[in-house]
């Protein structure tokens, strides 16, 4: 016994009294050095609150109220059909993620030519060890995000999802629908071979085709009047940078509202 | 405090309800609504009809006690949502292995390839903007076009687009299911099969057909595939209506 005053805030005192395991310590110690520096308890408290008062208490659903869970099974699997996306969106990060480590957006050079974008998706190709299913992985992973993605959308139309409390992820939606198929667009200009090179034609042409503020929008988005480096600078920039932290963002207010409002059951 | 009011009642203020039990310092939204003026004691007012209105909800008898009926997250959901999960991944796994990309030769802008296409999911847009006939030339402006091809092409996007965003506002009531509302449905169909009619319009080139044809099919089989829709879940809905009526008021029996 120490002759040291011993309240109720003496936790090192308490710890021992207690005689936790090595593991109980640890996590103790970890956990009162960050709570008293950012008093963490409150926000967890916090969280607590909010977890009890979304899960306590909620009205029976139609399916739960007429008993027609067995009348109606047959849609359930198409509720996955967002979680699916959400995957396929995961898996194109990570994979999108390592295949930045050697890929770079330079396309300066003669025409005809490979660029130093081409060669670096040859590089991914031929000589990094499993880059070229790298390289598959995040275009099917793209490719199965967008079906995914317009699958959903049809679930959401054909079972009246997007009814009155949810009219406003329907329109996050519209705009995660864009996003994701910009996404796409911007992720096929990178190789920088003729395809990427029509097809941002066809989107310069289509950005100049806007009345009055064409050139100016062509400009900003293509930085030019036809692709150029330039052009897949911006793509890069849009593929790696803006479109990850918006599209995300946007995915987690999207789950954030469902998670809120609840699941529109079948019924 | 209001200790004498009727205990036994729920208060509805914020201050008693909560299941994880305020401190002494917390302040009830009555409270704190005693302390504000203009806008923010509207909010809180409002706040208080809110929680009324949730906990006459919650008394009613159709409420449920999710904590007792609930499935378990761990093991059930948990191990459910793994297997879910890495069956999707090994698929898209499987897919990159079995079918993996190309690319092409490298970006050439004095060779213009024969045909140029996005990736598939952009056809019914690439289609769009092949519309040109259907742009109106104007007698009024002695036969030209109010706005260039391309122009109309870029906003039948946006048309598109905007169209889809005003459905739930257009669209209200609890009906869900097809059968219940087959305009609304036949309307979906309509669009489902338009993009594809679309996408068979922005590779007419590649496409064994009549380009003109192309084009007027592109428009009709839309409302076709609508109408037959429309024929079908009307025929279906009275008797789908009568199941669901009968299995109702068995539930429910008429007073």
């Amino acid at each position: 016994m120490s002759l040291e005053r011993k309240d109720d805030h003496d936790h090192e005192a308490w710890m021992e009294e207690r005689e936790f395991t090595r593991l109980e310590t640890a996590y103790l110690t970890v956990l009162m050095w960050l709570d008293k520096r950012l008093r963490i308890v409150d926000y967890l408290e916090i969280l607590e609150n909010l977890y009890y008062k979304v899960n306590m208490q909620m009205p029976k659903s139609h399916t739960e109220q007429y008993g027609l869970d067995n009348k109606f099974w047959y849609w359930y699997p198409l509720y996955a059909l967002g979680s699916f996306s959400t995957l396929a969106y995961i898996v194109a990060a990570i994979s999108g993620a390592l295949l930045g480590f050697y890929y770079s957006p330079g396309a300066t050079g003669a025409s005809g030519n490979p660029t130093m974008a081409y060669e670096s998706i040859t590089f991914i190709m031929t000589e990094v060890n499993f880059g070229f299913m790298l390289r598959s992985i995040h275009r099917w992973s793209a490719q199965v995000m967008v079906a995914a993605v317009f699958l959903h959308m049809l679930r959401v139309y054909f079972t009246g999802a997007y009814k009155e409390p949810r009219e406003l992820n329907w329109l996050i939606g519209i705009v995660l629908i864009s996003l994701t198929l910009l996404f796409g667009y911007t992720g096929y200009l990178l190789p920088w071979d003729q395809l990427a090179f029509w097809a941002g034609q066809i989107g310069v042409e289509m950005a100049l085709s806007i009345p009055l503020i064409g050139e100016w929008a062509a400009q900003l988005i293509f930085g030019g009047f036809t692709p150029n480096p330039a052009t897949l600078q911006r793509m890069y920039i849009l593929h790696v940078f803006f479109l990850p932290f918006i599209v995300t963002t946007l995915i987690a207010v999207h789950i954030a509202i469902v998670w809120m409002q609840g699941i529109a059951e079948p019924h | 405090m209001t200790e004498d009011t009727d205990t036994t009642e729920a208060r509805a203020d914020g201050g008693g309800t909560g299941i994880v039990p305020p401190d002494d310092e917390t302040p009830t939204w009555s409270e704190r609504k005693a302390r504000k003026q203009g806008l923010a004691r509207t909010t809180y007012e409002y706040f208080e009809r809110a929680r009324r209105e949730d906990q006459q909800l919650r008394q009613e008898s159709d409420y449920v006690e999710r904590d007792v009926l609930g499935f378990p997250a761990w093991p059930h959901e948990t191990i459910r949502n793994l297997a879910l999960t890495s069956f999707f991944v090994g698929a898209i796994v499987f897919l990159s292995a079995t079918l993996p990309p190309h690319i092409d030769a490298p970006a050439n802008s004095g060779v213009t390839p024969p045909t140029i296409l996005p990736d598939w999911y952009l056809y019914w847009s690439f289609g769009l903007l092949k519309l040109g006939p259907l742009n109106p030339d104007l007698a009024l402006l002695g036969g030209q076009k109010l706005m260039a091809d391309r122009t109309f092409g870029v906003l039948a996007n946006l048309v598109v687009v905007g169209a889809i965003a005003i459905v739930p506002f257009l669209n209200k009531g609890s009906a869900r299911r097809p059968v219940e509302q087959p305009f609304w449905a036949s309307v979906g169909v309509f669009g489902v099969i338009l993009s594809i009619t679309l996408a068979v319009l922005s590779v007419k080139n590649l496409f064994p057909m009549d380009s003109h044809l192309t084009f007027d099919l592109t428009f009709l089989v839309p409302f076709v595939g609508a109408f037959i829709t429309y024929a079908v879940l009307k025929s279906m809905r009275e008797g789908y209506m009568f199941e669901l009526n009968r299995r109702y008021y068995r539930l429910r029996p008429p007073k």
